[in-house]
């Protein structure tokens, strides 16, 4: 059944020094999905993210993207196949105006970009209001506009899965509902999108799939229902929510 | 078009019509200096241009990648001694000055690329990079110290340890010597074309990346760039222009010491761009045109304190301008130009 699996990790393990970051994460993403990874603090989240796009290398397992193994590959490489990250605390240029902000992601040349990703990213830029010709420094925007202004960046890039790190973090309801929505968009548009959240609220209005992290392994996966409903999550993370 | 863009573009100092004219205008100083200058002159006006090259470079490389070299005139220094030994040793061949401008560049380009490969590709941390450029100026000065014997001679060019290498012969292409007024020349056409060039690169899509790498290399790399690959290019370009201005200081002067690769000579270019601002390359160009002329001046008058008084114009600027006195002033012309421009008669 299903979409074949866009991004796959086979028994991914990840240590730092006597931590445990990840253990045996078998991830499998298909393609066109938006899944919402959750867990307590020091999961492991930000640290998946950071092996699937080569911040840090793997202590042994294997990432597969579009069936084909990206384990040993450089981090702009794994960009240039598809892959886009933003941070879980923003990383937008602050000291660099919007317009370059904007002109700084790897754009393949006009006659090269898929019109798809091309409307994707126009579309981020008119619903978030952002102007890639605005001389206004990044660091004077509102805290939402600079996350915004990141997730915009990286749909300069042309992804096909998309990988967010607590977007949300820090937005009022509202924002958070915006934000949502444009996810929503973008994923029934057929972006695959992967992402990070504490905020249940947001999961709810979002996934179809949640995965459970728990001290470095996948604790439980199913629907944003059955995960709510699963007495051993509520236990660990969100009774304590 | 799309080349007069790179040329106005809005990474460096002056998009409007009256800057274009204004720098024009001071082109064309130069062109027509020869008429009110005497070949002296000149050839002082010389001097204070051909230290750009190598301040242009320390820009694109500090003040737009945000890696600061210490130790540019290591390729200062490798230009000026190849240029020597080649020239010296082709003495006589007409053609002997352009190989030897042509070997001192290259060479520039092959050590600069092995440098920095090991320094990018291994990852060093930002902050090793002056230390590790420094030691290799700093080596290559106690190296050269050292070759004072008959011994030291490539060919039949002494190295003259810290005596230095003298009778460094004139750039010359075919029979045409270039000295005074046509050395003049050569010199402004090389700078004129150093400048417009880093200001293409600027505004081209590889200094928009650059701008980027400044500022979060990590996030610049998860955009999709192969930063070392970048920041080596840069590094490159940089070594090759700092090599361009050893290469014009020999042949203005005719002789190169080891000092001119020391820790006091390291530390100039740095003053250069940190005093007009390293983040617009106009702004280096302004002040590195500027503290070459104050310190030739003071110090061909006499006057022994040159180098303090240089270093006591860096502490104050960096005090009451930490931006560079010429970014601070243009962007405030900037501010006062925009308001004047916004305020409608109105509401004044
Ligand atoms: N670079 C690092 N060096 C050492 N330890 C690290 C590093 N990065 C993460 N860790 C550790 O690995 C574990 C997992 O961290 P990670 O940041 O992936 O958690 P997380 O699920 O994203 O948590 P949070 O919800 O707080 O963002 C934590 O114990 C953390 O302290
Ligand atoms: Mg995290």
């Amino acid at each position: 059944m299903g979409m074949p699996s866009i991004v796959s990790t086979t028994a991914l393990d990840k240590r730092f020094g006597g931590i445990v970051a990840t253990q045996h994460v078998d991830l499998d993403i298909p393609e066109g999905e938006l899944r919402c990874i959750i867990g307590p603090n020091g999961a492991g989240k930000s640290t998946l993210f950071a092996l699937l796009c080569g911040i840090h290398a793997p202590d042994s397992g294997h990432i597969f993207l579009k069936d084909r193994d990206i384990t040993a590959l450089p981090s702009f490489r794994r960009v240039r196949l598809g892959l886009g990250l933003t941070f879980q605390t923003n990383r937008a240029f602050h000291d660099l105006t919007v317009r370059q902000n904007l002109e700084a992601p790897f754009r393949l040349p006009r006659g090269g970009r898929s019109s798809t990703s091309e409307e994707r990213y126009q579309y981020a830029l008119s619903t978030f209001g952002l102007d890639t010709t605005s001389d206004v420094p990044a660091r004077e925007l509102p805290h939402h506009r600079l996350q915004w202004l990141e997730i915009a960046m990286v749909l300069a890039g042309g992804p096909e899965v998309l990988l967010l790190d607590e977007p949300t973090a820090g937005l009022s309801p509202e924002e958070t509902l915006q934000t949502a929505r444009v996810l929503r968009h973008l994923n029934d548009d057929g972006l695959t999108i992967i992402v990070v959240e504490h905020d249940i609220a947001f999961v709810r209005e979002v996934a179809e799939r949640v995965t459970v992290l728990h001290q470095g392994a996948i604790f439980a996966e199913g629907t944003v229902a059955d995960i709510t409903a699963h007495d051993d999550v509520r236990r660990i993370y969100l009774g304590q929510a | 078009m799309k080349y007069l863009a790179l040329l106005t573009g809005p990474e460096d100092i002056g998009q409007s019509r009256l800057f274009w004219i204004v720098f024009v205008l001071l082109v064309l100083n130069f062109v027509l200096g020869p008429l009110w200058m005497s070949e002296f002159e000149a050839s002082n006006v010389s001097y204070y241009l051909l230290n750009l090259p190598m301040a242009l470079g320390l820009c694109l490389l500090w003040g737009y990648c945000g890696v600061l070299s210490f130790g540019q005139v290591a390729y200062f220094g490798i230009a000026g001694y190849l240029y020597g030994i080649i020239a010296g040793n082709m003495r006589g061949d007409p053609w002997g000055p352009l190989l030897g401008e042509v070997g001192g560049l290259a060479a520039c380009a092959v050590v600069s690329a092995i440098f920095g490969y090991f320094m990018f590709y291994a990852r060093v941390q930002r902050w090793i990079v002056p230390i590790l450029t420094l030691v290799l100026a700093l080596l290559l000065e106690t190296f050269l110290g050292q070759t004072a014997g008959y011994q030291w001679r490539v060919g039949s060019v002494q190295l003259g340890g810290y005596n230095g290498m003298t009778g460094i012969p004139w750039f010359q292409l075919g029979d045409f010597t270039f000295f005074g007024y046509s050395f003049y020349y050569y010199v402004v056409l090389l700078v004129l074309v150093s400048y417009l060039g880093c200001r293409a690169l600027v505004n081209s899509h590889h200094g928009k990346v650059m701008l980027a790498m400044r500022e979060d290399p990590l996030r610049t790399e998860l955009l999709g760039y192969d930063i070392r690959a970048r920041q080596l290019a840069v590094f490159v370009i940089a070594g090759v222009l700092a090599g361009l201005s050893g290469l014009l200081y020999v042949q203005w002067g005719n002789y190169i010491t080891p000092s001119q690769l020391g820790l006091v000579q390291a530390a100039l270019p740095v003053i250069w761009v940190a005093v007009g601002g390293r983040s617009k390359l106009l702004a280096v160009a302004i002040s590195a045109y500027a503290l070459n002329w104050i310190t030739y001046s003071l110090s061909s008058a006499g006057n022994q304190y040159a180098l303090v008084i240089i270093g006591g114009l860096l502490v104050v600027v960096m005090l009451f301008f930490p931006d560079g006195i010429v970014v601070t002033l243009a962007r405030n012309m900037n501010r006062q130009a925009l308001t004047r421009l916004l305020r409608r008669p109105g509401r004044s």
